[in-house]
């Protein structure tokens, strides 16, 4: 039976996409067999983050409209093995995704797979409920910035009434924080809130940090999701948060200032 | 034998409970006066009027008759059910058991009479200490205990007596108490206490950061605090005509 994942923040360009692309990397890496689902119906971008946009055929959309099977919709990802992705529909508006049909998909996609992720669109919406409705575990991702935070907040609020679990009554979700864009430079010169701050406020378990990093930019456009990056901080980071994810204790990196060398001071180079 | 076989065919037992109830202080006798201030309150609190029992009190009025009639038709369009008269003078108890309402004598002879009923009972310890259990689970039951963040757009109420929050109130938070509100946490939300008109409820947090603060309708934005005050521990009441903010302890 697979682990149902929800990736969301509730404000948007915060990361939720570049994080669902670099989790679902990072678990088929580890083996685990792995789908993830764009949810952002109308605007999808999860097809092109996972470089596989002019191999979509079908999208969730025909699934539940009955247009298409659940095999013809499902993209195989070329570098890594395990990992399949479900695009959305560009074409329709999220009024097309009912909860039966969601419902319908995941079940059979959960007798299939270890973990499904589902990408969440911006928002409180429909789409958004609808893509947190039947998850095992949350994932919010969070920006070092207040009205992010405010919304994070918000997101775990619906995630506490708004959910199958939550209706049910049965074990709630799962919830987890992820900080993204965090720069611990600018952290110290106070234009970004402390990640003390937002653990404060959210008060919720930390699954990992991403630093802020070209590497992420440079992924999105390549279409290659940045846990390949395996020399890259954010890359790193999104592989130790994967591992915390599948149970395992790692210490948090990348949180602190790093002290520049002679040398990148004089040449003034950027982590990469 | 016989008691427990009667016990069997009983159609009800009577039992003694003490049940929250709004009573309706009335000021004026005017049923388009009431009316009028009713629609304001409805707008503003919409989530009270549900078929709510009232207790008209008309204590302070000093009318001999009274358009009883209307005022209950009054209380009905807005949504509140009149259940009781409590006052009045006797054409007032009669024309309230008329129209099917209960009659309560006035707050004072009520506690002449239970002052009269303890020094009764005094004798009988056993009796007075079921009462006091009585009265202390009537309250408790009233009181809402919140474990957890309350988070930004969620709203926890005690909509009949105090409110207790174990973690923090998050900024686009609300929380509302008919009595006082007590947040073991950062209160970085809303918080209303006396929402049914309690002057004497209070606000008790550990971290004071509150978009707004409110005792009994009187309110106080984050704008309106003093910066000293934030950050810290406070409680806050409402005395000589407006809310007083200060540390804890």
């Amino acid at each position: 039976m697979a682990k149902i994942i929800v990736v969301t923040s509730g404000k948007g360009g915060v990361g939720k996409t570049t994080s669902a692309a670099a989790i679902s990397t990072g678990l088929a890496l580890r083996g685990k067999k792995t789908v993830v689902i764009d949810f952002d119906v109308g605007l999808r971008n999860l097809d092109l983050i996972m470089g596989c946009e002019r191999r979509v055929v079908y999208d969730l959309v025909n699934v539940i409209q009955g247009e298409a099977g659940l095999n013809q919709a499902l993209i195989r990802d070329k570098r890594v093995e395990n990992l399949y992705i479900l695009p959305a529909s560009q074409t329709r508006d999220k009024d097309a995704l009912t909860q039966e049909g969601v419902a319908e998909v995941l079940e059979k996609l959960r007798e299939e797979f270890d973990f499904i992720i589902c990408d969440s669109p911006a928002g409180i919406e429909r789409g958004a409920q609808l893509a947190m409705y039947f998850a095992d575990e949350a994932i919010v991702v969070t920006n070092p910035e207040v009205s992010s935070v405010r919304d994070s907040d918000r997101i775990l609020g619906l995630l506490a009434s708004k959910t199958r679990r939550a209706e049910q009554g049965g074990d709630p979700i799962k919830e987890h924080l992820l900080v993204t864009r965090y720069n611990p430079e600018r952290v110290t010169t106070g234009d970004m809130l402390t990640l003390e701050d937002i653990r404060e406020i959210l008060a919720v378990h930390l699954l990992g940090l991403i630093p802020e990093s070209e590497a992420v930019l440079r992924a999105s456009n390549q279409g290659v999701p940045v846990t390949h990056d395996a020399s890259s901080d954010a890359g790193q980071a999104y592989t130790d948060t994967v591992s915390r994810l599948l149970g395992e204790e790692i210490p948090l990196r990348f949180h602190e200032v790093q002290r520049k060398g002679l040398l990148s001071r004089m040449f003034g180079g950027n982590r990469r | 034998m016989s008691l427990n076989a009667d016990s069997a065919n009983m159609a009800f037992t009577f039992k003694g409970g003490m049940l929250p109830m709004t009573v309706m202080e009335l000021s004026s006798a005017d049923p388009e006066h009431i009316r009028r201030q009713l629609a304001g309150k409805l707008s503003q609190s919409p989530a009270f009027f549900q078929h709510t029992p009232v207790v008209l009190s008309v204590e302070k009025l000093d009318e001999p008759h009274l358009a009883l009639e209307r005022i209950c038709a009054v209380c009905r369009d807005h949504k509140l059910l009149p259940v009781a008269v409590r006052g009045g003078s006797e054409p007032v108890r009669q024309s309230a058991w008329a129209l099917g309402l209960g009659w309560f004598a006035p707050v004072e002879e009520t506690r002449a009479r239970a002052l009269e009923s303890v020094s009764k009972e005094e004798a009988s310890k056993n009796n007075a200490s079921d009462d006091e259990r009585i009265e202390a689970q009537a309250k408790s039951a009233a009181t809402r205990l919140y474990r957890g963040t309350v988070r930004s757009g969620q709203q926890v109420s005690a909509s009949d007596g105090d409110l207790i929050v174990i973690g923090a109130v998050n900024a686009g938070a609300e929380v509302l108490a008919a009595g006082s509100i007590h947040i073991y946490g950062a209160l970085r939300g809303r918080a209303l206490a006396g929402i049914h008109g309690n002057t004497q409820a209070g606000i008790y947090c550990r971290e004071l950061e509150a978009e707004l603060l409110s005792v009994a309708g009187n309110y106080k934005r984050l704008e309106d605090v003093d910066p000293r005050l934030l950050g810290r521990t406070a409680e806050v009441h409402f005395i000589k005509e407006q809310l007083e903010i200060k540390p804890l302890g």
